[in-house]
C-alpha cells in the first residue's frame, strides 16, 4: 500500500472526530469499512453493491425497457459501443451499460428528446438501409464506424431533424455521461468508466501526501452515491 | 395582488446583493430580498455528482425556462445557449464559482489612458470602446481587503504596500496587509506549473480563491475534494454569500427574503424615480413591492432586461438609459486553451481546488510590453482541469484529444484511459475589448416560462485584437506545457464566437452621464433611487474573475447609501 494512503486515513479518522466535520462524518465509517487492499475486492465489492440496490430498485436492473422497443435498443447499444468499445480490460459501453442510462434518461430528465431519438434513428437506418442495403443494427463493425463517420462530419443526405451531426453529438455526449456518470444513473456499471480512467469516484477528501503524489490514486473504495444512500439510510 | 413596503429591496441576492443586504441591515435599514431560485443548505451539497451539477447544471438557471439566446451579429437568428454562468439561489454565482478571488490591477481600471500612455491612441482599436473606470485602484482598496476578511480568501500577498514578495503574485495592486488565510495546500498539478513556469523566468503563484485553508469564522476548512467549480460545497469551506453575509443578514432582524420571485418590472412614477418592484411568485401569483430605494443586483442579462422591460412615457427607451448605453459594450472572458498530457507520472488533476489551481500574471493586463504585438492587453494563465472541475465526465466533455486522436473508437478510449489522470489544462482567461456593437437586448421571438422575452446576445469575440492576443496566450501555454516536459502538448481549435464565460458590461459605469448608466456608486445617473450592481457596470474586463471586484463595489455601495443618501437622498454625485 502507497505510504499516502496511511496519511489518508488518517487524517480521514481525524476529522471525524474533528469539529466542523458533521457533514463527512457520516461517510467515514462505511468509507474505513469498505476499504480493502486489492482491485479484486473492489469490484466484487461494487458488483455487491448494485445486486443490492437492484432488489430494491427494479428500474436499475440493466438493459432497457423505460424507454426503447428492442430494435432501437439494438441500435443505441450498438452505435454506443462503436463510440467507447470495449476490450479485454477496457470496459466499454456495453460494459458500462450506457444504453440503460439513455433508456432511463429519456424516460426522465431527457424525455423531451425522445422524439429526436425516434427520428434519429429512423434517419440513421435509411441512411444504412442507402449505403449498405440494411439498418445500422445489422451491418458489420467497419461500416458502422463508416457511417458514425459520415454523421459526424454530415456527410449524409437521410437527415433533416435531427440533423446528423446534432445526432452524432447528443449520442457521443449521452455515452460520456453512460460511461462516466455516477451508477446510480444507470449507466458507468459496477464503475466500469471510472475503472477504465482510474477515478476513484466523489471521495469527500483528499490529504497533501494524496494531492502530492505522482502516482496513480489506486485506493479502495471507488466510491458513488449507492453506497451514501444507503449509509443515510440506515 | 399584494403589496408590501420596504425601505430597499434588492433583486438577485447573490455576490452583491447579499452584501448589501447584510450591511444595509445592520445600519437598521429594512431590506427584502427577492430570489427567483430557493434558499438552500450546506446539506443540499453532499453527495457530490459530476452528472447532476457539472453536466446538467443544477445550480444555474434552466436554460429551457429560463433561455439565453446568442447571435454572432445582426444578421443571423439567435438560438439559446446551452450553458449559462450565473446561480439561479440564494447566494446566486458563488453557491458554484469556482471561488477565484482577484483584486483588479491598477491599470485595469484606466485601459484607455494607460494604452495611450504607454502606447500612443492608435494601439486602441477604433471600433472599441473603452473608457476609464470612474475611479482608481486605491479608491476600492480598502473594501477589496473588507471583502476578504469579512468573508475569508486564502492567498498569498505578492505586493504588500510595495513590496514586492517571492512567492505571491509580484504583479498584483499593492495591498495593506497579507491575505486573512494562507495558500490553500499545493498540488501535483501547481507543482508542475511552477517548476516550468520559473523555468521560463515567469513568476507562478497559489490562485487566491474564497475557500478556507483553514477554520475562520465558525467555518471548517477545505477538504480538498475537488468539487468546487460547479458544486456547492459540501462542508461549507467555500465562502460563498450563502453561508457569510445572508446569516449575517438574517440576524440583523431588518431582513427579509423572498424565494421563488421571479422579478418583472420596476415601478417608476412621472417624478423621475423609481418606487419599486413587481414579481411573479412561484404560483404566478404578481405582487409589488414599493421601497424607497430599488437595486439591482441580478446577472447582467436580468439587469439589462428589467430596465429595457420598464420602459415607459417617461423613460421611453427604457430605465436609466438617457445614455443609450443601455445593453451594450458586453464582455465575456474567452479561454486561450492548452493542455499538458505525461508519461511518465501521474498529476490528478481532479484533486484539490478545481479552478485555475496555480497561475501566473506576467502576460496579464499591462504587465509585459505590447509593442509590435498587434493587440492590446493580456490574460491571466493558470492550470487545472480541462473543465473546471476534475471529473472524468467534466474532461470528456472539455478536452478536445490532440491532434491526430479521434473524438471516439478505440483510439479515443485509450487516449482518455491512459491520460485522465495525467493531464493538465492550461488556460489563457483573455481580457477582451469592449464594443457598442456586443449588445444584449430583448429577443423578439424566444420567450420565457413567464412569457417574458429572453435576453439575447449579439456577440462574436473574433476581432482582430482579440484573435491576436489568443495566438499569443497559446504559444505561451504551449511553452509552459513543453517545459512542463509533457509528452503531448496542444492547443484547442478557435470556437464560433460565441460568449465565454464572466459576462460583463451592458450598464456601464463611468464619469459622466453622456457615456454611462451609472456612476461609480452604481448609482443610475437619470434615476438616482435606483441602484444596478454587478459585473454589467464593468466598463473594462481584467483577464482576473470579476467577483471580487463586483464585491468590493457592493461595499462601497452600501457605506455611501448608509453614510451619505440616507441623510441626504439624491445623486452621490
Amino acid at each position: 500500500m502507497p505510504k499516502h494512503d496511511e496519511g489518508r486515513r488518517a487524517f480521514l479518522v481525524g476529522t471525524a472526530i474533528g469539529a466542523g466535520a458533521a457533514a463527512s462524518a457520516a461517510l467515514v465509517p462505511e468509507a474505513l469499512a469498505k476499504t480493502s487492499g486489492h482491485d479484486g475486492a473492489m469490484h466484487a465489492l461494487a458488483a455487491n453493491d448494485a445486486a443490492k440496490h437492484d432488489a430494491k430498485m427494479p428500474a436499475m436492473g440493466g438493459g432497457h425497457g423505460a424507454f426503447f422497443n428492442d430494435d432501437d435498443a439494438r441500435t443505441i447499444a450498438a452505435f454506443t459501443e462503436r463510440l467507447m468499445p470495449g476490450a479485454p480490460g477496457k470496459p466499454g459501453a456495453t460494459e458500462a451499460d450506457v444504453l440503460n442510462y439513455i433508456d432511463l434518461a429519456l424516460a426522465g430528465a431527457y424525455a423531451d428528446e425522445q422524439d429526436f431519438y425516434r427520428r434519429g434513428i429512423i434517419q440513421l437506418d435509411a441512411h444504412c438501409v442507402a449505403a449498405y442495403g440494411k439498418p445500422f443494427r445489422h451491418i458489420n463493425t467497419a461500416q458502422q464506424d463508416e457511417a458514425i463517420a459520415a454523421l459526424e462530419h454530415g456527410q449524409t443526405i437521410a437527415f433533416t431533424w435531427p440533423t446528423a451531426q446534432a445526432f452524432f453529438n447528443t449520442l457521443h455526449k449521452h455515452t460520456m455521461e453512460g460511461m462516466f456518470a455516477d451508477p446510480i444513473y444507470g449507466g458507468n456499471k459496477d464503475f466500469a468508466g471510472w475503472i477504465l480512467v482510474g477515478f476513484p469516484g466523489a471521495q469527500m477528501q483528499f490529504t497533501t501526501d494524496d494531492m502530492l503524489s505522482k502516482e496513480a490514486f489506486t485506493r479502495e473504495p471507488v466510491v458513488g452515491l449507492q453506497s451514501r444512500l444507503k449509509s443515510k439510510r440506515s | 395582488m399584494a403589496t408590501e413596503k420596504t425601505d430597499v429591496v434588492i433583486v438577485g441576492v447573490g455576490a452583491a446583493g447579499g452584501i448589501l443586504a447584510a450591511e444595509l441591515g445592520k445600519a437598521g435599514i429594512k431590506v427584502i430580498g427577492l430570489e427567483r431560485g430557493p434558499r438552500l443548505k450546506t446539506a443540499d451539497f453532499e453527495p457530490h455528482d459530476e452528472l447532476r451539477y457539472f453536466q446538467r447544471q443544477d445550480l444555474r438557471p434552466d436554460p429551457k425556462r429560463m433561455p439565453v439566446t446568442w447571435r454572432p451579429n445582426t444578421n443571423a437568428t439567435a438560438h439559446p445557449i446551452p450553458i449559462q454562468n450565473n446561480g439561479n439561489q440564494a447566494g446566486g454565482g458563488t453557491v458554484h464559482y469556482g471561488a477565484v478571488s482577484w483584486r483588479f490591477h491598477e491599470d485595469d481600471f484606466r485601459v484607455r489612458s494607460q494604452t495611450i500612455a504607454r502606447y500612443g491612441e492608435a494601439a486602441i482599436p477604433k471600433d472599441s470602446s473603452i473608457i476609464d473606470w470612474p475611479l482608481s485602484y486605491a479608491d476600492l482598496e480598502p473594501y477589496y481587503d473588507r471583502a476578504e476578511y469579512e468573508l475569508g480568501v486564502s492567498g498569498k500577498a505578492g505586493n504588500l504596500k510595495g513590496q514586492k514578495i517571492d512567492g505571491g503574485n509580484v504583479f498584483e495592486a499593492p495591498r495593506q496587509r497579507e491575505y486573512p488565510l494562507p495558500a490553500l495546500q499545493i498540488d501535483q498539478v501547481g507543482v508542475n506549473f511552477n517548476a516550468a513556469a520559473k523555468k521560463l523566468g515567469m513568476h507562478p503563484f497559489s490562485t487566491p480563491h474564497a475557500i478556507l485553508s483553514q477554520p475562520y469564522n465558525d467555518r471548517p476548512g477545505c477538504t480538498y475534494c475537488g468539487y468546487c467549480q460547479a458544486f456547492g460545497c459540501h462542508v461549507g469551506a467555500k465562502s460563498s454569500i450563502l453561508v457569510t453575509k445572508l446569516p449575517e443578514a438574517d440576524a440583523t432582524g431588518n431582513f427579509k427574503l423572498i424565494t421563488g420571485a421571479v422579478c418583472h418590472h420596476v415601478n417608476s412614477d412621472n417624478s423621475g424615480k423609481v418606487t419599486g418592484v413587481s414579481y411573479y411568485g412561484p404560483d404566478r401569483s404578481d405582487s409589488t413591492i414599493e421601497a424607497e430605494i430599488v437595486i439591482l443586483a441580478p446577472f447582467i442579462y436580468d439587469n439589462v432586461r428589467l430596465l429595457l422591460l420598464s420602459k415607459t412615457e417617461k423613460f421611453p427607451s427604457g430605465l436609466a438609459n438617457s445614455s443609450g448605453h443601455v445593453g451594450k459594450h458586453i464582455m465575456t472572458h474567452i479561454g486561450a486553451r492548452g493542455f499538458a498530457a505525461f508519461d511518465d507520472r501521474h498529476v490528478n488533476v481532479y484533486m484539490g481546488p478545481s479552478a485555475q489551481k496555480n497561475s501566473l500574471d506576467d502576460y496579464n493586463g499591462d504587465n509585459f510590453d505590447h509593442k509590435d504585438l498587434g493587440f492590446i492587453r493580456g490574460a491571466q494563465i493558470s492550470a487545472g482541469p480541462a473543465g473546471l472541475e476534475g471529473g472524468p465526465l467534466g474532461t470528456a466533455m472539455s478536452m478536445p484529444p490532440p491532434p491526430g486522436v479521434p473524438r471516439w473508437g478505440a483510439q479515443f478510449r485509450d487516449f482518455f484511459a491512459k491520460y485522465y489522470t495525467r493531464y493538465v489544462a492550461l488556460t489563457g482567461q483573455t481580457e477582451n475589448l469592449p464594443y457598442p456593437d456586443q449588445t444584449i437586448d430583448l429577443d423578439p421571438r424566444v420567450h420565457d416560462a413567464w412569457g417574458l422575452p429572453a435576453p439575447r446576445m449579439t456577440y462574436d469575440w473574433r476581432r482582430p485584437n482579440e484573435v491576436a492576443r489568443i495566438e499569443f496566450i497559446n504559444k505561451k501555454l504551449m511553452e509552459i506545457g513543453q517545459a512542463m516536459g509533457a509528452a503531448h502538448v496542444w492547443t484547442a481549435p478557435f470556437g464560433a464566437g460565441a460568449p465565454g464565460g464572466h459576462h460583463q458590461g451592458g450598464t456601464r459605469m463611468g464619469s459622466n452621464p453622456q457615456e454611462s448608466v451609472v456612476n461609480k456608486y452604481s448609482q443610475s445617473w437619470d434615476i438616482p433611487n435606483l441602484f444596478i450592481m454587478g459585473s454589467s457596470t464593468h466598463p473594462t474586463m481584467s483577464g482576473f474573475n470579476p467577483t471580487l471586484t463586483i464585491q468590493a463595489l457592493a461595499y462601497m455601495t452600501a457605506d455611501a447609501i448608509v453614510n451619505r443618501y440616507r441623510k441626504n437622498p439624491g445623486a452621490l454625485l
